[in-house]
């Protein structure tokens, strides 16, 4: 029993923010249609980021995170401007082709500049835990998951409530429309591929604690938000947060029940039955 | 005069590629410059940096064509192909188990010798290839280097395996099965997983449920240390833990004290060892680089020393490359080096795995005790 809550506990603390990388790939995608291979890439460029900032300035990973929001959200939103907004409307082959490029771009830089060495980012409370009822608990989790609900509900307030995000939730649902309403378009793409980069800067910070940290980590992520979306349903919010718990609580469940070499296989499984009986992912498509 | 003067310059430079030539050889280097094994792969290379540099003083100038293999085993194929087209008198490399097994049946076909500095899948040597020829200790001395050491210090009874689901670590980890079934150890966790989750609490909680006396551990660079600060988080109390292969060996694990006081794990090879020319080659290494070498460095170097030696010795004629290879011997900063046929294995060299332990975040030689330099500490003390 206790393993069992043990895993489940596991699983939804990383799920959170696996959920925290999905949001940002699902919101690029639902207002742009472009489809950013680079997600997991910027994501460790907000790791390198955190990195540099708790190595030379020693600011905490989790207050850093003040910092890397707005700093991703403007090299996402710099991004957007100069090379992802030319391919709009292009081919989506091109437009693949292009975000995998700027990874590719990203990853090498951080190589040049950091090497290829693996950088641990070690806390006083990186191998900090605490006991509930005999599970243990991972304080630098915790507090992650915490920042991650926050965040979210910030993001849906945001998104729900001001006008600004229902421009965006509008340009989502049908860019036409949206421009012939007097929404600035172009705008709101930029805006929401800096707060997907914003997020998935976030995400970088508040695992980079717990994780390590090098050059090529971004397609790892990559794959996983690219899971955690088509899960949810491409485009939705909502779906993406339970598409992220899903497969953080899969992975850990099945490790302990299955074989952790298997984890992988049973998240596939999982999402290939789910397209097969859902094919627009959980939550439908394009619903913001 | 600024003519002449230019006729000479252009006529030296044309002459001087004439005159090493004698000593000219071309040498193959495949490893993995890019891709997740870089941060390992750059040790290889600057050890054959290092290696390079030696033997242009020794008089032999060697031509080396680099090809990185990204880690996967197709491309390194591509690379030992291309190479064996471009006439190389043999090769060093690849890095990793699964390229190394992969290009070690390409290395037969084209008759280039093929000398594996730091890959240990056992197959590779034991497919009675004729080319291919392997400087380091094959996976199963690692684990039973270790487990010998866990009874030299007590009487463990039982084990728990969490290793990488790759080539290294299943086959390191199946070796140590087959050796602990011999020793009356019981299994009783078996728990592979694919590297780079950030999350092992689980599994690691499963093992616990356990009991086990040992933990044996078998992973690349940074899984280690989220292996060891989970095992810390969730209270994993063995008697020992011991680390199989190259994430329990680099400086990075050691310095997480706090996690890897402690740890055993085995080498191929430390800079405090009494081979001739150890602790120079660390000093230089370092100097250099401004990093410390891992073992991996030091395969790479001694493997490229003897490559391009024997290589020179038989004018880059690879079929007498290849028998120079099988009959020479060889001391160095890995010890005393020859290829011999044993158990099953082929051009295998019989190479003495160290065992370490981290002690206030530094490796100290523990066994064998002719080459320790501290006691070992065990049982694992427990976690604060």
């Amino acid at each position: 029993m206790t393993v069992l809550l043990q895993s489940l506990i596991s699983g939804i603390l990383i799920g959170g923010v696996y959920a925290l990388i999905g949001i940002g790939l699902t919101i690029i995608f639902g207002v742009m249609r472009v489809i950013n291979f680079a997600h997991g890439d910027i994501l460790m460029v907000g790791m390198y980021m955190t990195y540099i900032l708790f190595t030379s300035l020693g600011i905490d990973p989790f207050v850093s995170i003040v910092i890397t929001i707005p700093l991703m959200f403007l090299f996402g939103a710099f991004l957007q401007k100069l090379f992802i907004n030319r391919m709009q409307g292009a081919l989506p082959q091109n437009q693949i082709l292009l975000t995998i490029g700027l990874g590719l771009i990203m990853s090498n830089t951080m190589m040049l500049i950091f090497t290829s060495d693996y950088k641990i980012l070690s806390t006083s409370y990186s191998s900090e835990s605490f006991n509930v009822a005999g599970i243990s608990i991972s304080s630098p989790l915790a507090i992650s998951f915490l920042i991650t609900a926050a965040i979210t509900l910030l993001l849906y307030w945001f998104l729900l409530k001001t006008d600004t995000g229902q421009a965006i939730r509008a340009t989502a649902q049908d860019r036409e429309a949206a421009q012939l309403m007097g929404i600035n378009v172009r705008w709101m793409s930029i805006l929401a591929f800096g707060i997907g980069s914003a997020l998935a800067g976030t995400a970088g910070a508040l695992i980079s604690p717990t994780y390590y940290i090098f050059p090529q980590i971004g397609g790892i992520f990559t794959l996983k938000a690219f899971v955690i979306t088509v899960l949810g349903g491409m485009g939705s919010i909502v779906g993406a947060t339970l598409g992220g718990v899903i497969i953080g609580v899969a992975e850990s469940v099945s490790a302990v029940y299955i074989s952790s070499g298997w984890k992988d296989v049973v998240v596939f499984v999982l999402f290939l039955l789910v397209l097969l009986f859902k094919p627009a992912g959980l939550m439908g498509k394009s619903r913001m | 005069m600024m003519k002449r003067g230019f006729v000479f310059v252009l006529a030296f430079c044309l002459a001087l590629p004439g005159i090493s030539l004698a000593a000219n050889v071309k040498i193959g280097f495949i490893n993995s410059i890019t891709g997740p094994e870089a941060p390992i792969g750059e040790n290889l290379t600057n050890g054959v940096t290092l290696a390079i540099e030696d033997l242009k003083k020794k008089g032999i100038d060697v031509q080396l064509l680099k090809e990185d293999d990204t880690g996967k085993p197709q491309i390194s194929m591509s690379a030992m192909e291309k190479l064996a087209g471009q006439g190389v008198s043999g090769v060093v490399g690849p890095y990793t188990s699964a390229c190394a097994n992969a290009v070690a049946k390409l290395a037969e076909k084209y008759k280039v010798p093929l000398l594996v500095p730091a890959a240990a899948k056992e197959e590779i040597t034991r497919q009675h290839l004729k080319y291919v020829y392997r400087l380091n200790a094959p996976a199963d001395q690692y684990a039973s280097s270790l487990i010998d050491a866990a009874l030299a210090m007590g009487k463990p009874k039982t084990v728990a395996f969490i290793y990488e689901n790759t080539d290294f670590g299943t086959s390191t980890t199946k070796t140590a099965k087959e050796y602990v079934a011999k020793k009356g150890i019981k299994v009783v966790a078996d728990e592979s997983y694919s590297k780079g989750s950030p999350d092992y609490r689980s599994t690691l909680t499963k093992i616990k449920a356990q009991k086990p006396d040992l933990v044996f551990m078998v992973s690349y660079v940074a899984d280690a240390i989220l292996l060891m600060r989970q095992s810390r988080e969730i209270g994993l109390q063995p008697q020992a833990f011991l680390g199989g292969g190259a994430g329990f060996t680099t400086v990075q694990f050691a310095k997480e004290k706090e996690i890897s006081n402690n740890v055993f794990s085995t080498t191929q090879w430390t800079d405090d060892v009494n081979w001739p020319g150890a602790k120079d080659f660390f000093n230089r290494y370092k100097s250099k680089f401004g990093k410390e070498p891992t073992y991996h460095a030091a395969c790479a170097y001694q493997a490229m020393l003897i490559m391009a030696e024997t290589a020179s010795k038989n004018g880059g004629d690879r079929e007498k490359t290849r028998a120079g290879l099988k009959s020479g011997s060889w001391k160095g900063i890995m010890g005393d080096t020859k290829f011999e046929d044993y158990d099953g294995f082929t051009n295998q060299n019989k190479h003495q795995m160290l065992i370490l332990q981290i002690q206030n975040g530094q490796f100290e030689t523990v066994f064998p005790i002719k080459f320790a330099s501290k006691k070992p500490v065990f049982p694992f003390p427990k976690w604060k």
